[in-house]
C-alpha cells in the first residue's frame, strides 16, 4: 500500500485518523522498523497468519470507526495457540459488534507478540505557534502520570536526538536497570531523526503517536501506530 | 533582513506629541543626540518651553523644511493614524510609536486600531516600532529616550527587549556591572517589526557580538526559531522570557498582547536552539558580562582564590551546584606551593585559601601556578570588601598594584578570570572597585552563586558553539 493509496482511501472514506494497518505500512515504506502485522478477515486467516507469524500473537479489531479498541473488547494478547486465536477472533468480533453495531469491520491484524524490553514513545504534534513539534518519554507511568517528556521542534539534528533522550528524568532505566536489557541508544536517535523527517516530508499529517515502541540491546520495533490526518 | 540602518544612525530626528505632563521626556533624551532634532507639537500652551528648551517646533510633520529620518510618536492612540500618515507621506525611515491602548488592552476598540495601523504600515512599507515602546536606543550617536542612559563610546552588547523598563535598566544599571551597550531597542507589541526582524539585524551588525533579549511571545514562532538557530552558532543570545508562568503570562498579555502558547515548547526551543536562558535583570548582565569579558571557556574546573578557610567551603559549594567542578591541583602544584606558602594560617587545596595580609608578589605566584596547572581550566578570584579596605588603609597604592597585577595576569593568561567581589561593608570601597574593574574589562561578580552560575551558563554556550561548528 503506497502513501498515495492510504491518503486517498482516508480520504474517499471521509475519515482523518488512519487505521492500525495504514500507519504501521507508511512507516514501514519510511525505513522505520514496525512489527509485522497482517489482516486476518476471517477466523480461518487469522488462525493461518498467527501460525506463520509466530506465537505468542496479539488480535486487534481493525476498523475505521473504533478508534479505542481496548474499550470496544478488540485486543486479545499473548494468544499462544491457533486455537487460541480462533477464539479470540470470535470473541473481538462479539465484543465489537455489540458496542459498535454500525461500525465498518475490515477484520482483524493479527501480529507476533514483541518481546519484552524497554517502552518508549515517539509522538508529533502541531504546536499553533512552532508548528511540528516531536515528543519523547518512556512508556507508560513516566509519560502518563510524570509527564517525563522531551520535546524538539522539527525538524530535528543528531545533537537534537541525542540530548532528548538524556534528558529524561527516566533516562537511566534506558541504560538497564535490575536485570533488563539497555536499550540501544544509537537506534533510537536514529528513530527520532526518522521520524522527524517522515513528518517533515509529509505536512499532510497533524498528529502522529508510536506507542509503545519496545526497545532492545541492539535494535528497536515499533508495536503499534496512529497517524491523524489534517483536514 | 529588514534594514535598520536609517533608523538606528538617523541624520535627523523629529518628536511629535512631547509636553510638559511628560516632561518633556523624549526632547530631554535627545539633548545629547548629535544630528538635528525637531519638535512637532499643535497645542500652543506646550510651543513657547519647547522652543526655550532649544528645539524648533512646526504644526505638522509635513512642514518640517529637512528630510526626517526617524520620528517619535508620543501622541494620543486617536492622533496616532495621522501621524503615522504622515511620517508615510513625508518617506520617513521609520517611527517609534511610544503610543500605547492598542492590543493589550485586551478590548475590540484596541485590537481594531492595531490591526488598521498595521495595514497601513505594511500597506507603505513603514518601518513601524511598536506602539507601546521606548524604541531605539544607540549611545554612538546619542539616540536616547531616558535623560540616564550613557551616551559616548559604545559596548559590544546589543539588546532586544519587548519591554522599555528593561532596555532602560540593562542601559543605566549594565555599565555599572561593565556592560555596555551597542544598539538596543524597545519594541512593545511589535505589530510591524518584530524581536525577530530586530535579531536578524544585530546579527549582521559588526559593532554586535553578545545579543540580549527580553521577549513575551513572538508572532511568528517557526521564523523566530528558524532565525535564532541560525544566529546562536556565530553570536551568543541570552534570553530573558517574560510570561514563565501562567500568572506571568496573564501579565504580559495585558503588557504587549504577546505570549507563548506551550511553556515545555518554548524552553525545548530554547536548548535546541542553542540560546543561554535567563530569568531575570542579574542573570541577564552577569552572563552579558561574562560572555563580553571572559576568554573562551573551555572546560568545568575551576581553580579558586577564596579569602578564608569558611569561604573556601561555600565557594566550592556554588561552584559545585552550578554543576562545575573544583578539583584538586596537580602534585606539581604542590609541589611549587610548599615551597613558598606557609600552610598554617590557610590552606592551599584549591579553593586555595589565603588571607587579607598575603603580599602581592606572593598572590601574583599563586595565579601563576593556577594558570599552569592542568587540572585548572577558569580561575576565580575572591576580593572582599575588608581584604580591600585594610589594605588601602595600611597602603594606599595598594589597589593601583593590586589591579596592574590583575591586569597584567589576564593579559598573558589564556584562561577565563573572573573576579567575585564579596559582602563589603563599606558599599563605598565596593564601588570604587567595580569601577576600576569595569575600566579594566575584569568580570566581577556580586557573590559566589552568581558567579558560578554565569560559569556554567557560559560554559554550556560554548560547548554547544563546538558542537555545532563541528
Amino acid at each position: 500500500m503506497s502513501e498515495k493509496t492510504v491518503l486517498v482511501k482516508a480520504k474517499q472514506q471521509g475519515r482523518s485518523q488512519l487505521t492500525e494497518l495504514e500507519a504501521k505500512e507508511w512507516l514501514r515504506e519510511a525505513g522505520i522498523p514496525v512489527v509485522e502485522t497482517k489482516l486476518a478477515r476471517t477466523k480461518g486467516q487469522a488462525m493461518a497468519l498467527s501460525q506463520q507469524l509466530g506465537f505468542p500473537a496479539a488480535l486487534k479489531i481493525s476498523s475505521p470507526d473504533v478508534v479505542h479498541k481496548s474499550d470496544a473488547g478488540g485486543v486479545k494478547l499473548n494468544l499462544k495457540s491457533q486455537r487460541q486465536v480462533g477464539e479470540a477472533y470470535h470473541q473481538i468480533m462479539t465484543s465489537v459488534h455489540q458496542k459498535h453495531p454500525d461500525a465498518r469491520i475490515e477484520g482483524v491484524t493479527v501480529q507476533p507478540m514483541a518481546r519484552p524490553g524497554v517502552e518508549v514513545i515517539i509522538g508529533m504534534s502541531k504546536d499553533p505557534q512552532f508548528g511540528p513539534v516531536l515528543m519523547f518519554g518512556l512508556g507508560g507511568v513516566w509519560v502518563e502520570l510524570l509527564k517525563d517528556v522531551s520535546f524538539r521542534i522539527v525538524p530535528i539534528v543528531s545533537r537534537d536526538a541525542r540530548e532528548m533522550i538524556r534528558e529524561l528524568k527516566g533516562f537511566p532505566l534506558l541504560e538497564g536497570y535490575r536485570g533488563s536489557e539497555p536499550a540501544h541508544l544509537p537506534t533510537l536517535e536514529s528513530l527520532l531523526l526518522q521520524v522527524s523527517r517522515f513528518v517533515a516530508e509529509n505536512p499532510e499529517i497533524k498528529e502522529l503517536d508510536v506507542n509503545p515502541i519496545i526497545a532492545y540491546r541492539d535494535g528497536a520495533v515499533a508495536v503499534d501506530a496512529r497517524i491523524i490526518l489534517e483536514g | 533582513m529588514v534594514d535598520l540602518d536609517r533608523v538606528f544612525n538617523p541624520r535627523t530626528v523629529a518628536v511629535v506629541g512631547d509636553k510638559k505632563g511628560q516632561g518633556f521626556f523624549w526632547l530631554k533624551s535627545l539633548k545629547t543626540f548629535q544630528g538635528k532634532v525637531y519638535s512637532v507639537q499643535i497645542d500652543p500652551k506646550e510651543i513657547p518651553e519647547i522652543e526655550a528648551l532649544g528645539f524648533p517646533n512646526y504644526t505638522s510633520l509635513l512642514e518640517i523644511p529637512d528630510e526626517i529620518d526617524f520620528v517619535i510618536c508620543s501622541a494620543p492612540r486617536g492622533a496616532a493614524t495621522k501621524v503615522v500618515q504622515d511620517c508615510i507621506r513625508k518617506r520617513v525611515g521609520g517611527v517609534t510609536l511610544f503610543t500605547s491602548g492598542f492590543a493589550e488592552t485586551n478590548t475590540e476598540e484596541g485590537r481594531k486600531a492595531q490591526e488598521q495601523l498595521t495595514q497601513m504600515a505594511r500597506a507603505a512599507g513603514l518601518k513601524l516600532i511598536g506602539p507601546n515602546c521606548m524604541g531605539i536606543y544607540n549611545p554612538r550617536n546619542g539616540l536616547r529616550f531616558n535623560v540616564d542612559q550613557f551616551y559616548g563610546e559604545p559596548g559590544r552588547v546589543g539588546f532586544i527587549s519587548q519591554s522599555g523598563t528593561h532596555l532602560g535598566h540593562t542601559s543605566t544599571v549594565g555599565p555599572m556591572q561593565g556592560v555596555k551597550l551597542a544598539k538596543g531597542v524597545s519594541f512593545g507589541n511589535g505589530i510591524v517589526l518584530d524581536s525577530v526582524d530586530y535579531l536578524e539585524y544585530f546579527a549582521q551588525d559588526t559593532g554586535i557580538d553578545v545579543i540580549g533579549m527580553y521577549v513575551e511571545g513572538p508572532k511568528d514562532g517557526r521564523r523566530f526559531f528558524q532565525v535564532l538557530r541560525e544566529v546562536t552558532p556565530r553570536k551568543p543570545v541570552v534570553l530573558w522570557k517574560g510570561g514563565e508562568t501562567a500568572d506571568g503570562t496573564r501579565a504580559a498579555l495585558s503588557h504587549t498582547g504577546n505570549l507563548v502558547q506551550s511553556l515545555p515548547v518554548w524552553q525545548a526551543m530554547v536548548r535546541q536552539c542553542g540560546a543561554i536562558p535567563v530569568k531575570n535583570l542579574d542573570e541577564m548582565l552577569d552572563t552579558l558580562k561574562g560572555l563580553v569579558h571572559l576568554k573562551p571557556v573551555f572546560g568545568p574546573r575551576v581553580g579558586i582564590i577564596a579569602l578564608s578557610g569558611g569561604q573556601s567551603v561555600v565557594v566550592s559549594d556554588a561552584y559545585a551546584r552550578a554543576g562545575l567542578k573544583v578539583p584538586p591541583l596537580s602534585p606539581a602544584s604542590y609541589t611549587e606551593l610548599s615551597a613558598f606558602v606557609n600552610i598554617i594560617g590557610g590552606s592551599y587545596q584549591n579553593p586555595f585559601d589565603v588571607n587579607w595580609a598575603t603580599p602581592l608578589p606572593n598572590l601574583r605566584h599563586i595565579l601563576e601556578v593556577l594558570d599552569r596547572d592542568e587540572n585548572v581550566d577558569n580561575i576565580a578570584m575572591e576580593i572582599g570588601g575588608p581584604y580591600l579596605s585594610r589594605r588601602w588603609d595600611a597602603h594606599p597604592e595598594f589597589i593601583n598594584e593590586l589591579f596592574a597585577l590583575l591586569v597584567d595576569f589576564r593579559q598573558h593568561s589564556a584562561k577565563p578570570f573572573l573576579v567575585m567581589l564579596t559582602p563589603a561593608h563599606y558599599e563605598g570601597i565596593a564601588m570604587a572597585a567595580r569601577e576600576k574593574f569595569n575600566e579594566v574589562g575584569l568580570p566581577h561578580y556580586a557573590n559566589f552563586d552568581r558567579a558560578a552560575q554565569a560559569l556554567r551558563r557560559i560554559l554550556d554556550y560554548y560547548r554547544f558553539r563546538r558542537e555545532v561548528a563541528g
